[in-house]
Parts: C-alpha cells; structure tokens; sequence
C-alpha cells in the first residue's frame, strides 16, 4: 500500500516534560488511522509536528514523502486541516470562511457544492457565530475538504457535540473513506474509533501503549469492547 | 493578486459590520474638526508661523484615522486571530499566513486615507480651508507618519501574545497618545512643561512635521523630528518581524 504519512521516532519536549516520546506510525493510501489518549497525552502536538506546525526535537514526519515545513506550497494544496477548536473572525459569514480559504488554492473545491453536500446550504448567508455546535464542525470538515484533498487531519473533531450531532458527523466521515479518503484523526470517543478507524495508536503522556487494527487492540487485552481495553491499557501501563 | 483582493474584500467587509475603526478613525477626528471650526476656526496662534486653529487642527486630526487603525485595529485583530488560530489555520494553506497581516494593514490605512480625505473636504467645504504648504509633502509626510504609527502598532502586535493583553497595551499607548500628542486637543493650549512631556510622544513629532508642511514652514525643523519617526519605524519593524508568532 502506497504510504501517505511516515512519522519515525518524533519526539518534543516543552521545557523538562516529554510531551511526545519517540512515537513511529506509518498510513497508508484510504486508511483512517485514529489517535487515542487522554487529554494532555501528547495528540495534537503529535499532529502539529506532522503538520510543520511545531518542530520536533528528534525524529521526522513526512506527508507524501516530503516534510510539511519544507515544502509548505506545494503540499498543502493536497493536505485538508482541521485544528482542535475552530474559532473564525468575528461577524464573518458561512459563505466569506469558505471564499477566504477558497482563495488560498491553486485548485480549490467548490465550495457551494460542498455546502450542499453537507446541508450548510441554508446557513450560507449566516453569521458563523449563529451556527450550532454540530454546524461548525461540518462547516469545519467543508474547510478541511475546500483543497480537494488526499488526506485530511482531524483534530478532536467531535468533542463537545451532543450525541445526534457527533453521529451526523461520523456519517460523514464514513462517506468520505467510503471515497477512498485518507483519513488521520484524533478523538476521545472509543465509539467514534471503533466505527471509523481501521487503525489506531493509543497513546499516554506521548509514548505509544498499543496500535493496530481495533480487533488487534481489543484482541491483546482482556476485554471485549474498545472502551474497556482502552481503560485497561490506560491502567495497566 | 486575486487572493489579497479577496482577502481584503472579506476582512474589510467585516471590518465595516465592527463600527468601532469607522466611529473612532471617522467619524470622531471629523466631529472634533467641526467643533473646533466652529469654536475658534479662526483664531489665529501665535508662534514662529502663525496659523489658525483651523490649520492646526487639520494637520493634527488627519492623524486620529492613522491612530485608531494603528492601535486599535490592527493590533487587536491580529492578536484575536492568532487567539483564535486562524493564522495558524492559514499556516497549513499553500499561502503564507502573511496575507492576513498585509490585508489587514491595507485596510487600517485606507480606513486612514478615508478619514483624512473626510477631513479635508469638510475643512474646505465648511470652513474655506486652504492648505499654505505644499500639498505633494504633506501626502509624503501623512504617509512617514502612518509608517512610524503602523510599525508601533506591529510592534504591539508582536508582543502581545494574547488579545487580552493587545487590548490593554493598545489603550495604554492609544489614549494618552491622542489626547497628549496635540492630536484632538490642540498642543499649542497645553503648558510649556506638558508641552515638553508630548515632545516625547512619535506622534507629537509627527503633527509637528504635518503642522509645518500644511503651513509652509521652514524644512529644516523638520529633521530631527523625521529622523526620529525613521529611527522609530526601524526599531519596530525589526523587533516585530523577529518576534511575532503565528501561534
């Protein structure tokens, strides 16, 4: 399989605490790779060193060969992002987020078409402020789908909605691997990475407990349900 | 190209839903103009040039739009979109983050062009305002001034991590700076000793430049002041590029 990110040995600490500690994963063409831990663990600074976003002290990550922070122009015209807690200017309406990120690609999606996909057209004209926590967030997956992309990244994409939400937005995203999508995210929900992930990685304090296909993760503990070993990996380790 | 005209299309339509740069760097330094006119247009000051209230208090008041774009809006923005992480969101763009802030920078100073273009009709039209210097060096010296404000300004934005703190530092420089420096109250009532505190203040200098040239005083004056806006806008913009932060 056609690898799309290769991370070996990243590690970064802030200061004398270790926030991610010499972690390796590889992902392939159509994967969901879902990265699991407690808040604090180390997930977002992970992706953010994917990203080019942070530099990592030791070890490397490379987004279709190339490292993000060298090659910036031309690998984000490929890459969809969407960072934990999306804020937007203040006033600024559905449709100008949209025209505004639009305009940063060679190639940009439409995003009238994604809007209508997603059933956003209604809000279009609307303030985002005035959106509902479930609308932001597949407001949120449309920018992250604007550059036409092979591979987005999902940062906590569903903390804080409530259930009917979260499901909507999981509906989504299965149709988007439906489509061959490469899909990285990073989630608290053991339900979202069971129905989405075909791998995933746990992780605590920024080192790696286990990683696999969730039947592999299960299958190495105790447990019958992702949850559970989940929870038991937590203590166990 | 097309992305700083979509750019600036967006970010200036929000600014205009945000009335706060339009009362403050518009609406404001006009009122103050037509009080003034009206009160005592014609008053003549006595100094090396005389000139009248009215010629102060243009040359003065076409500063307030620089200011408010200078200190309020630019920074703030700034700052609440590194908040917010949207500059970090543009960071994972193709496009550099840059856009943001050069958007942002042409829309303070057309914000600034249009009050100060406010300003001149209504002194012309409403007071038979007639500029006495040369019109091509005060534009020149308008735009020394905005450079001098607008690198202060990124000097605030850049270290000022959070809004919070942008807003506090803003107020503090803004306020002081457009009651003391002669730029709503006229310098020439203040005391000599005040006078010698707003000497202090860059925009002081820079009334005094715009003073001189809407008034066809003599150049040499100017030197000291202009090279210490240069000096000014230097320092900032080289601490503010090394310092400022996406995130």
């Amino acid at each position: 399989m056609k690898k799309i990110i290769e991370v070996s040995n990243l590690s970064k600490r802030y200061g004398t605490k270790e926030v991610v500690s010499d972690l390796s994963l590889s992902i392939g063409k159509g994967e969901v790779f879902g990265l699991l831990g407690h808040n604090g663990a180390g997930k977002t600074t992970t992706i953010e060193m994917i990203l080019g976003i942070k530099k990592p002290d030791k070890g490397s990550a490379q987004i279709f060969g190339k490292e993000a922070r060298k090659h910036r122009k031309s690998l984000f015209e490929k890459v969809g992002v969407q960072l934990q807690v999306t804020s937007f200017q203040n006033n600024i309406h559905v449709d100008e987020v949209c025209e505004e990120l639009s305009v940063l690609y060679q190639e940009p999606a439409d995003y009238l078409e994604l809007l209508e996909k997603f059933n956003l057209s209604h809000c279009r004209k609307q303030p985002v402020d005035g959106l509902s926590g479930g609308e932001r967030q597949k407001l949120s997956i449309i920018l992250a789908l604007i550059p036409n992309p092979e591979v987005v990244f999902f940062d906590e994409l569903t903390t804080g909605l409530d259930a009917k939400a979260r499901r909507e937005v999981w509906e989504l995203l299965i149709h988007l691997k439906k489509k061959g999508l490469t899909i990285f995210l990073t989630t608290h929900y053991m339900e979202e990475a069971s129905a989405l992930c075909d791998r995933l990685m746990i992780i605590k304090k920024g080192q790696m407990l286990t990683t696999g296909t969730v039947e592999e993760v299960i299958g190495y503990s105790p447990y019958e349900n992702l949850e559970d070993a989940y929870l038991w990996y937590m203590e166990e380790k | 190209m097309r992305k700083m005209k979509t750019i600036i299309s967006i970010e200036g339509k929000l600014a205009l839903r945000c009335p706060d740069g339009v009362i403050f760097g518009i609406c404001m330094p006009i009122g103050i103009l037509l009080l003034i006119g009206i009160i005592a247009g014609d008053k003549v000051i006595q100094g090396p040039v005389p000139m009248t209230f009215l010629d102060s208090a243009f040359a003065a008041l076409t500063t307030v739009g620089i200011c408010a774009s200078a200190f309020m809006g630019i920074p703030i923005n700034l700052a609440d979109y590194r908040d917010k992480k949207i500059l970090k969101h543009f960071y994972v763009t193709p496009s550099s983050p840059l856009l943001l802030v050069y958007g942002n920078i042409i829309i303070g100073a057309l914000t600034a062009i249009v009050s100060a273009l406010g300003i001149s009709i209504v002194a012309v039209v409403f007071f038979g305002y007639r500029m006495n210097g040369n019109i091509f060096l005060f534009i020149l010296g308008y735009f020394i001034v905005m450079v001098s404000m607008y690198s202060l300004g990124m000097l605030i934005a850049s270290l000022c991590r959070t809004i919070k703190s942008a807003n506090i530092v803003c107020s503090i420089v803004y306020f002081p700076m457009l009651l003391l420096s002669g730029a709503t109250i006229p310098y020439e009532l203040f005391p000599k000793g005040m006078q010698m505190v707003a000497n202090i203040f860059p925009l002081t200098q820079g009334i005094k430049i715009l003073k001189v040239l809407s008034t066809s005083g003599t150049i040499n004056e100017l030197i000291l002041p202009i090279v210490y806006l240069l000096i000014l806008s230097i320092v900032c913009v080289v601490i503010s590029v090394k310092t400022f932060r996406w995130e």
